[in-house]
């Protein structure tokens, strides 16, 4: 049993933490992952942990400190990447034998050189046991240092990254080992990078963004909001494809010029599909897409600590609900905004406390494949009631991976101080602040919405459910059918394009589709009559 | 005992180690020899001898012996630094100074071997290279002999080396007037300075600035207690000064260098004179204070 609690680790006064307040347990019988991006604060959470690096909190190993621990190699196995950078670590010193390192090891633990050879066999290092340590391969040695941290056979391991540039084959070989280490009753704690690895390996995993918690679930709750099954298609007519899917309920994304990426519907049930509608098809594949963790929000150039906000991810619920606090963010943390240093309107208090139980807030929505938009919810119901909401649901997504994330997060503060000395108020409105914000990204956005209208056009409004995150598709949502432009005042200058769409969207439905269609067509064949084929493949390749 | 077990193990485990000490001993011999081979001919004083054995070269601030035991100690503790076997075992203080103690009691026996076995190498090796010339005072006249070993060789019945069997020859080279004293501290300099590597290293975290550091020492400290020897009024020993590898701090803290007169200032203090004991043993004593103190502040090796 590992106790964690509140680690934290500043390593310049000013900067921000690499590790705040970093609080869970590791429970035996199980294992646990702490999983994070390169720089997250993984490593230095573990390092914290043994305390070889000083800072805040305690952890205690079956109610003691490591360094309080009578025999620590007799209960708690460490496994930290060696000298050497990620795949060139060393277990030991390049001209020592394995047997000899592993008895040197084994002398200083106490424990006779017979339980060296049986860790050797039991890593399948036996046969190379007297070669030098120069001569092993990366994922040799990081056996070997397992069987170094075995040695005193502790009942709980700590290892960091310990499958990290592994060939599958040792991968496979830690995993199963490191399974059964917890299955017969050890405590196991391990850092990865990818998601899922963590969830072929840990029972909870421990999410972490640099260097706050913001997720800690069993792996099953891990699989459902974290990673969700889509189906790759590829073929000439995706586009028509798109359409019957989306018809049939199903998420459909854009992936690359020429496919698709379908989410909630059975890849038989797409085969079938395009057979009954004599679609082509190249290519039709399961794969596993990683959702983005829910992200912490870091004051960037204050360096004040502690100030700490969790933007939650985005369910119906919570949006249901919209608070001014991430909408002044920007304002916040823009240097050039006149009421950033002095008044501070915007420092409200720091509030890890309510922050961290929405946190792992992914826990909530249902499952990614259930068919369902989470956008058009709000945004159909409330079209102009509620501007914030809207300015803030964008932000939310920024942080994806996939292509239409390439709208950063810093654009949103840069387009607020385009137009914050219009404003010319020292302590502006959050309101205002939203509509500026909003327009801001609209004409940032206007040729986007035009592209990501296509993929999800045909998608009935009438279906908005309530609560399912469908991250892919609500980006692509969201600009299709914005209602912002009824928000905006009349004073300012709409793209033609959006004040087209700026309808009610009710009456939208089913004109959309067609009107899209037709102007899509007739764009890019220059006929309206147009086959459809042709005219898809032209579309593709237009990207 | 646990970190006395795996000090040995990792040293006599390691190549590089008996790398370090066949070539010490090779390297010495060679150079012996060719001291040797290039002496004066007459009759060989037993100072003249001592360095011969002993392998010293001017101008470099340790003799070869000690310079190796230097490199295995900075070796030694370097290693903990650069491949943690546990590295997570170290955290606690009390365990790192057990290590470091580990460390100090077996490099300082194997130092103390390897300056035993390079003058016994020495020995073959400068009477094998003396020029037909040179005559070992200390083998031809029993009033040549140390006060020690002339009581042995009389107690024996002999009345001189020369009754000896002509094997035993190169023993008249340790054997001289003040020699075994010398040679006793030559043996003692090259433990010091297999220490001084160790403990260098661990305050450097690095066995190359760990020996750079030890071959800085000698002079500096040569230097610092000959001018407060000096400006206590107190002369420099003859005796420590024909023992020391490298005089050029001695040399220049009395104004030697530029010519002065060595018997105006070189007086007949004793080697046991408190005030010389008291400056060599200080800087040693800082030096390890700073190590566990450095210790404290540490979380890793």
């Amino acid at each position: 049993m590992i106790q964690i609690t509140g680690l934290t680790k500043v390593y310049r006064k000013g900067a921000p933490p690499a590790v705040l307040d970093l609080t869970f347990d590791a429970r035996p019988g199980a294992v646990t992952a702490l999983l994070g991006a390169e720089g997250a604060g993984k490593s230095t959470a573990l390092r914290l942990m043994l305390e070889l690096e000083r800072g805040q909190g305690v952890t205690l190993f079956d109610g003691r400190p490591y360094r309080r621990l009578r025999r620590p190699e007799r209960e708690v196995g460490v496994l930290l990447p060696g000298p050497g950078e990620g795949v060139a670590a060393v277990a030991g010193h390049p001209g020592r034998k394995a047997q000899g390192h592993l008895r040197m090891l084994a002398a200083a633990v106490g424990v006779p050189a017979r339980r060296a050879d049986e860790l050797l066999e039991q890593t399948r290092l036996a046969t190379v046991a007297g070669q030098r340590l120069r001569t092993f391969s990366p994922g040799m040695h990081r056996r070997l240092a397992l069987a170094a941290a075995l040695l005193g056979d502790p009942g709980t391991l700590l290892l960091d990254a310990p499958t990290e540039g592994l060939s599958p084959r040792n991968v496979e070989w830690f995993h199963s080992f490191l399974r059964s280490f917890g299955v017969a009753g050890g405590t196991v704690l391990v850092t990865t990078r990818t998601p899922q690895e963590a969830s072929q390996l840990a029972d909870r995993v421990v999410t972490l963004d640099r260097g706050r918690l913001v997720a800690d679930q069993p792996v099953a709750e891990f699989r459902r909001t974290r990673l969700s099954p889509e189906v790759a298609v590829r073929g000439p007519q995706m586009a028509r494809l798109a359409d019957l899917l989306v018809s049939q309920g199903a998420e459909v994304r854009r992936d690359g010029s020429v496919g698709l990426a379908v989410a909630g519907i059975d890849r038989t049930e797409i085969g079938e599909l395009a057979y009954r509608h004599g679609i082509l098809l190249h290519e039709l594949a399961d794969r596993v897409v990683e959702q983005p963790a829910p992200r912490v929000v870091l004051p960037v150039a204050s360096g004040r600590s502690g100030h700490l906000r969790v933007r939650p991810v985005p369910d119906a619920e919570a949006s249901a609900e919209p608070s001014p606090e991430p909408v002044v963010d920007p304002v916040a943390l823009d240097p050039v905004a006149p009421d950033s240093g002095a008044s501070e309107p915007a420092t409200d208090e720091p509030a890890p406390g309510p922050a961290l139980p929405s946190a792992v807030g992914p826990a909530e929505p249902a499952e990614p494949a259930e068919p369902a938009e989470p956008v058009t919810g709000p945004a159909a119901d409330a079209p102009g009631s509620d501007p914030d909401r809207v300015a803030t649901t964008p932000q939310r997504r920024v942080p994806r991976p996939q292509d239409d994330a390439s709208l950063p997060t810093r654009a949103l503060p840069v387009a607020v101080v385009a137009a914050l000395p219009a404003l010319g108020t020292p302590a502006p409105r959050p309101a205002e602040h939203d509509d500026r914000t909003e327009r801001a990204q609209l004409t940032q956005r206007t040729e986007r919405a035009d592209r990501t209208r296509r993929t999800a056009r045909a998608e009935p409004v009438e279906r908005s459910g309530i609560g399912a995150p469908a991250p892919t598709v609500a980006v692509d949502r969201l600009f299709r059918d914005d209602p912002v432009p009824a928000d905006v005042p009349a004073d300012h200058p709409v793209p033609a394009g959006e004040a087209a769409r700026a309808k009610p969207p009710g009456r939208r439905v089913n004109a959309d589709l067609l009107t899209d269609d037709t102007v899509r067509l007739r764009r890019l064949t220059s006929g309206a009559t147009a086959a459809p084929a042709p005219a898809t493949t032209d579309d593709h390749r237009s990207e | 005992m646990r970190v006395l077990a795996y000090e040995l193990r990792r040293l006599c485990g390691l190549r590089s180690t008996w790398l370090l000490l066949a070539a010490v001993l090779i390297g010495d011999a060679a150079v012996a020899a060719v001291l040797a081979s290039q002496t004066p001919g007459g009759q060989l004083a037993a100072p003249a001898g001592v360095r011969l054995l002993t392998a010293t070269v001017p101008l470099i601030p340790l003799p070869f012996a000690a310079l190796g035991a230097g490199v295995l100690g900075a070796l030694s503790y370097g290693h903990e630094v650069r491949h943690p076997g546990l590295p997570a075992s170290l955290v606690s203080y009390p365990r790192r100074v057990r290590l470091l103690l580990a460390k100090l009691l077996v490099v300082g026996p194997v130092a103390a071997l390897l300056a035993l076995a390079t003058l016994l190498l020495d020995t073959v090796a400068v009477h094998l290279a003396l020029p037909g010339g040179v005559t070992v005072a200390a083998w031809a006249e029993p009033a040549a002999l140390s006060a020690r070993v002339s009581e042995v060789v009389s107690g024996a019945g002999l009345s001189g080396l020369s009754d000896l069997p002509g094997f035993l020859a190169p023993l008249a080279l340790p054997a001289g007037h003040g020699a075994p004293a010398a040679l006793l501290a030559f043996v003692l300099l090259t433990v010091v300075a297999a220490w001084t590597g160790v403990l260098t290293a661990s305050l450097t975290r690095s066995a190359a600035v760990g020996v750079l550091l030890l071959c800085a020492l000698p002079p500096l400290l040569e230097s610092g207690v000959a001018l407060l020897l000096r400006r206590t009024g107190r002369p420099w020993p003859v005796r420590a000064a024909e023992l020391l590898p490298f005089q050029s701090g001695i040399e220049w803290a009395y104004g030697w260098v530029y010519g002065g007169a060595h018997e105006a200032v070189v007086g007949s203090v004793s080697l046991t004179d408190p005030a010389l004991l008291a400056a060599v043993a200080a800087p040693a004593a800082v030096l390890l204070l700073a190590a566990l103190l450095v210790q404290a502040r540490r979380r890793t090796p």
